[in-house]
């Protein structure tokens, strides 16, 4: 069998060819090919338009951030003056009625720890008139 | 490398960009033909894929970081761009690429783009039976004559691993063109 050594062989090319002019031709294909804006001047008005983007964008920012800020320190939990004030000035609802509308553990909450030595009652008892009336009732 | 640096501003610049492109072109368009026509074997086929090339060289040319030549940085894109292509032709037409490049090879002598002999188209049959790896290396050395430590930087392989692989590609090829 015949010894074969590829470095000893003449060297054998791959025999691959190209049509003619094809690579003339090749570099224009190519260049029409790529993305056009690539290789255009970039028109005033086209800058001037990134500059109007920029501004509105700016814009919007500026106004939405007091927007942003209100938005989170509104909490939705009343503040418990305010409540207050408005049961007291504003509201039709009689004593009688919130008294209905509170849950036993609220009057328990409510309760008021009064540490009351049996003279300070007598005191009361004698200085305020009304309390018999009411012992009456 | 400092000449290669301007070159790389001129491409990105886009008052210089048309004429650089336009150099870059006529430097690089035959080796990279060549590169990719010797794996996908065809003229249709390689016409594509380099245009794809070069298209895609002008597009991420901004991304590129300059720490590889520029010159194996596109054979890269070039390779990868060979061999997707490969694999979705071979898909399309429910085959494998080994059995694909079979096929064109069997018929290398009805190519109207193919000006080869006997031996020629041989040593196409010997270089398909071997595994894609040793294949890229083998026709990068053999025909393209790429030195081992840009084909490093191309194929992301240590020096040792390519001289290994030609290695093993040589023999099996004589191996080969002795026996049939």
């Amino acid at each position: 069998m015949k010894e074969f050594k590829l470095n000893k062989e003449q060297k054998i090319n791959t025999g691959f060819t190209t049509p003619e002019g094809y690579f003339d031709l090749f570099s224009e294909n190519v260049l029409k090919q790529l993305p056009e804006n690539e290789f255009k001047v970039i028109s005033i008005f086209k800058s001037r338009k990134v500059w109007y983007y920029s501004v509105a964008a700016i814009l919007i920012l500026m106004l939405s951030i007091p927007l942003y800020i209100n938005y989170n320190t509104n909490s939705k939990e009343i503040d418990t003056e305010i409540l207050e004030d408005y049961i007291t000035y504003n509201s039709t609802i009689t004593e009688d009625e919130i008294v209905n509308l509170l849950e036993t553990e609220d009057i328990e909450k409510m309760k008021i720890e009064l540490n009351l030595q049996e003279t300070d009652v007598e005191e009361i008892l004698l200085t305020n008139a009304d309390l018999e009336q009411y012992l009456l009732n | 490398m400092q000449e290669e640096k301007e070159f790389i501003k001129e491409l990105l610049n886009p008052k210089t960009q048309n004429q650089a492109f336009q150099k870059l072109l006529r430097d690089y368009q035959k080796p990279l033909y060549n590169h990719i026509r010797n794996i996908v074997l065809n003229h249709d086929d390689a016409d594509d894929v380099l245009q794809n090339t070069f298209v895609k060289v002008f597009q991420y040319l901004k991304n590129f970081k300059g720490e590889s030549k520029l010159f194996s940085w596109m054979y890269r894109i070039a390779t990868n761009e060979a061999i997707t292509f490969l694999n979705q032709k071979s898909k399309r037409n429910g085959t494998t690429s080994e059995a694909m490049q079979s096929k064109i090879v069997d018929n290398l002598q009805a190519d109207t783009y193919f000006d080869g002999n006997e031996i020629q188209i041989k040593l196409q049959k010997a270089i398909i039976l071997l595994p894609e790896k040793q294949q890229l290396v083998f026709k990068m050395k053999y025909f393209e004559e790429i030195k081992y430590e840009d084909m490093s930087e191309i194929l992301g392989t240590s020096v040792g691993a390519l001289k290994a692989s030609y290695h093993h590609a040589v023999k099996k090829i004589e191996e080969f063109m002795k026996t049939n």
